[in-house]
């Protein structure tokens, strides 16, 4: 769970923020240096240091790319399918891992009961059911959600759970100083309290989610990136399998940045910014109400 | 799922069940029986289709067969494959783990290095490294060395951004305080740092061979011809779901074993985190104490 | 007790070869940037086996004047001397305490007072003995070998009291030591405090906030104002010593806070 708040910042620890100025140039260096080891790849390939079978020269790759994406269009489909197991896949989870979770917070002896069966479903290897689910489920869609839901509900369900049981043992007092009811202590207090540490499980869950898609279509689909991978790689065309691969890494990032853009926006009691927008929206709904 | 979550002040007031010791083991007893009894009697009841979903009895029989040595009446196919999968997890593990250990250091002592791998290390961490499977296969074959070769490609991340994090988040003070006493590089390293990243440490390490479990089932299920996940593969393909079940099973003891190791090294090691390992150790060091 | 005797007896030779004055502060200028002047021209000195106080409100530079006298920041105009050299760097006969206690949560009672001794080189028995007859000291005997998370906040300080002390340095610097403990263990260690300073004969920097606590413990108060941090006034503080709580009742006292508080004007 510590490396959920890692992913978080999107960034290494221990590296400064730098100013407007700075951050262009330190962008150009980046790039600077990416390009760099491309063309040292690209110099090893044509000059027959790295086997083409490993290592694909990187203009290869791009020429691959090019044509799966603007001529050829096929990959849109596969991208669109996959994206959409990933996605099914981390809301069906992350409802049950809610679900779970809200249960769970809200009875002890539930909490009690479920304790050795989640250590065991935590300490199995979940991506193994794979090959069961498809014999359960078949080759198509519902098998890959089923994976990724049942890859990914592990996030959601440990981080909403310490949400909704941990909060500061104060202001828990002081809701039932002011004789709260439960539901009313937990749509107050705990729900907000858990929306942070929830999403921080979410986009723990992105990866996984896509991580469990993409195994089940290694194991057997028709559609989808991971489809389009073991083609590529069975066949041996490197480029294609790089390009694919490639693209699955650039979505995935993309889907990272959605959720962070999520949580941005509901957890906006974090950024500046943001609290003073939402004030001024509450005030003007607040002056609004007294008519 | 630690202690942590399950006791601390749930909504109910009460923290802890009423029962204790053998009672509360009686419950769990009980809860088990329930469940699998009713799941046993919907198969004596022809509920249950025998294609897709086995009675509990099955099941066990399919891993009693597994399990038990040929002079016990079973086929003990399973040992091998088991031991073929633990290797291949814990040699993914070890390579990793020094792997990630080494870059974290390395990004650790030196600002640039950390600065120049920031965009790189985001990409990977989103990436799920399982997408790399197919190639990973072509280029190392079907051997053992593409298992392990997974196994350490998914689980290097987190040891090294856990032991990356460890390093670099020094409570400051505790920084200045070996300042203001003349410590060296060398005794701030040895004294302060290396225990108080710790904690974090062993986290990784968790995460890491939970993953290494995972990398190496996953490459089987491409191409081996031993190990569980392809025991686990074959049995679904042929739809002998119970021996399917049963394999799962014993990949979750296989979880189990890891994550017992895991909590075992993590109570020696992080010892001023629990108060009875506190007392422990304080004995122990008191009874040392030479002057 | 034999080996805290012994280390007292050195540390009176080490101040009587240095001279009377232990800080000499000249004009001593501390900004972090064009416009954030921490310290602007502090001048003052410290004489040996002194107890000073820095008081003032947040801002004021006191921490900042601290950490100058400790070597931990660098200075950027004037003259900040210990033991008549210049400061740069921290030095062994400095020893340094803080708001927080920072013990280090792997290590027993015993171990943390030990740290000092363990980074200068080798722990000999001797340090060892005088780690415990220092735990002693401050009123932990039979907690040596605890760990900090099983201490309170006060059990915690009086470690880091021991630890301060372990290496027998003569000029001790604290930054508000006791502000994070209540008001009633907090006069208990001023009292312990007084008490360890006169029997080791050290010469003591004690940075706080609250004014009482100042004037009671020093010999000197320096009130400080912020914005910028500036030394105002140098008040002496002419009380006997040892002294007693009944002391801040008294009207003399309260002659000492008025002076003081009028000093900080609206500030405070």
């Amino acid at each position: 769970m510590s490396t959920a708040t890692e992913a978080e910042s999107g960034a290494l620890p221990g590296l400064a923020p730098a100013s407007k100025g700075d951050h262009a140039w330190i962008v150009a260096k980046h790039f600077a240096l990416f390009f760099f080891l491309v063309l040292l790849w690209e110099l090893g390939a044509r000059a027959g240091w790295i086997d083409p079978l490993m290592f694909p020269a990187p203009w290869g790759i791009v020429k691959q790319i090019g044509f799966i994406y603007f001529i050829q269009g096929n990959v849109w489909h596969h991208l669109y399918i996959t994206f959409a197991e990933a996605l099914s896949g981390l809301f069906v989870g992350s409802l049950i891992g809610i679900g779970l979770a809200t249960a769970a917070a809200l009875s002890l002896r539930f909490r009690e009961y479920i304790k050795p069966y989640i250590i065991v479903i935590e300490a199995t290897p979940r991506i193994a059911v794979g090959p069961i689910f498809i014999a359960w489920l078949g080759f198509g869609f519902s098998s890959k959600v089923a994976l990724a839901a049942l890859v990914c509900f592990f996030g959601p369900f440990v981080n909403t759970l310490t949400g909704l049981l941990n909060i500061d043992a104060e202001a828990e007092e002081l809701f039932r100083s002011m004789r709260a009811t439960k539901w009313q202590t937990f749509w107050g207090l705990r729900v907000p309290n858990s929306a942070t540490i929830l999403m921080a499980g979410m986009k723990l869950g992105c990866a996984s989610a896509f991580g469990g898609a993409l195994v089940a279509e290694f194991i057997s689909a028709n559609e989808g990136m991971g489809v389009l991978m073991s083609r590529y790689t069975y066949v041996l065309n490197m480029n294609g399998a790089f390009a694919t691969l490639l693209s699955i890494t650039l979505f995935a990032f993309l889907l990272f940045k959605f959720a962070d853009a999520v949580d941005y926006y509901i957890v906006f009691w974090r950024s500046d910014k943001l609290m003073q927008r939402k004030s001024k929206k509450r005030q003007a709904a607040f002056l609004k109400s007294l008519g | 799922m630690t202690d942590a979550t399950i006791g601390a002040g749930g909504i109910e007031a009460r923290t802890e069940l009423a029962e204790t010791g053998w009672k509360r083991l009686a419950m769990h007893i009980l809860v088990f029986v329930i469940i699998v009894g009713v799941w046993e009697l919907a198969g004596v009841f022809n509920q249950l289709n025998d294609l897709l979903l086995p009675a509990p009895s099955v099941i066990i029989g399919k891993f009693a067969e597994m399990w038990l040595p040929t002079f016990l009446g079973g086929t003990g196919r399973i040992y091998y494959h088991f031991f073929i999968t633990l290797w291949e997890a814990v040699a993914g593990f070890f390579i990793g783990v020094s792997i990630g250990v080494s870059l974290a250091v390395t990004a650790a002592v030196s600002p640039m290095f950390r600065r120049y791998l920031a965009p790189y290390a985001v990409a990977f961490n989103v990436t799920p490294g399982i997408a790399v499977a197919p190639l990973i296969i072509a280029w190392f074959g079907f051997g053992l060395s593409s298992k392990i070769a997974l196994a350490t490609l998914v689980c290097f991340f987190a040891p090294f951004i856990n032991t990356l994090t460890g390093l670099l988040h020094v409570d400051e003070e505790a920084s200045e305080l070996f300042r203001s006493m003349r410590a060296n590089r060398q005794q701030y390293f040895w004294k302060l740092q290396l225990p108080s990243s710790m904690p974090l440490f062993i986290a990784g390490l968790k995460l890491a061979l939970t993953g290494a479990l995972l990398g190496a089932i996953v490459a089987e299920f491409f191409s081996a011809s031993a190990g569980v996940g392809i025991l686990m593969q074959r049995f679904s393909f042929k739809l002998d779901i119970g021996s399917a079940l049963a394999t799962l099973l014993s990949m979750s003891l296989m979880g189990l074993l890891f994550f017992t190791v895991m909590e075992i090294l993590d109570y020696r090691v992080i010892f001023w985190k629990r108060d009875s390992r506190m007392q422990a150790v304080s004995k122990k060091r008191k009874a040392a104490w030479k002057m | 007790m034999a080996a805290v005797a012994q280390a007292e007896s050195s540390t009176k030779l080490n101040t009587i070869a240095s001279g009377d004055v232990v800080i000499r502060a000249n004009n001593l200028t501390k900004a972090f940037s064009e416009t954030v002047i921490a310290l602007e021209n502090a001048s003052f000195t410290v004489d040996k086996g002194e107890f000073v106080s820095l008081v003032g409100p947040s801002g004021c530079g006191k921490s900042t004047l601290l950490r100058l006298i400790a070597g931990l920041i660098p200075k950027t105009s004037g003259s900040l001397q210990v033991h008549g050299v210049e400061v740069d760097e921290p030095r062994a006969d400095t020893a340094m305490m803080f708001q927080r206690a920072i013990l280090l949560e792997w290590r027993t009672s015993v171990e943390n007072v030990l740290l000092p001794s363990e980074l200068i080189g080798k722990v000999t028995n001797e340090d060892k003995r005088r780690a415990m007859d220092l735990l002693d000291l401050v009123g932990l005997k039979d907690f040596e070998f605890t760990f900090p998370r099983q201490l309170s906040g006060g059990m915690q300080q009086r470690v880091a009291l021991a630890r301060l002390l372990q290496t027998g340095a003569d000029l001790l610097l604290l930054d508000e030591p006791f502000g994070a403990l209540d008001e009633f263990t907090r006069e208990r260690m001023n009292l312990e405090l007084l008490r360890i300073v006169a029997q080791f004969e050290a010469t003591t920097v004690f940075v706080t906030h609250n004014i009482t606590e100042a004037i009671f413990l020093a010999d000197k108060v320096c009130v400080m104002t912020p914005r910028p941090g500036r030394l105002a006034k140098m008040i002496d503080v002419p009380f006997k010593r040892p002294r007693e709580i009944s002391l801040e009742v008294t009207p003399e006292f309260n002659e000492l806070v008025a002076e003081v508080r009028e000093v900080l004007g609206g500030d405070h």
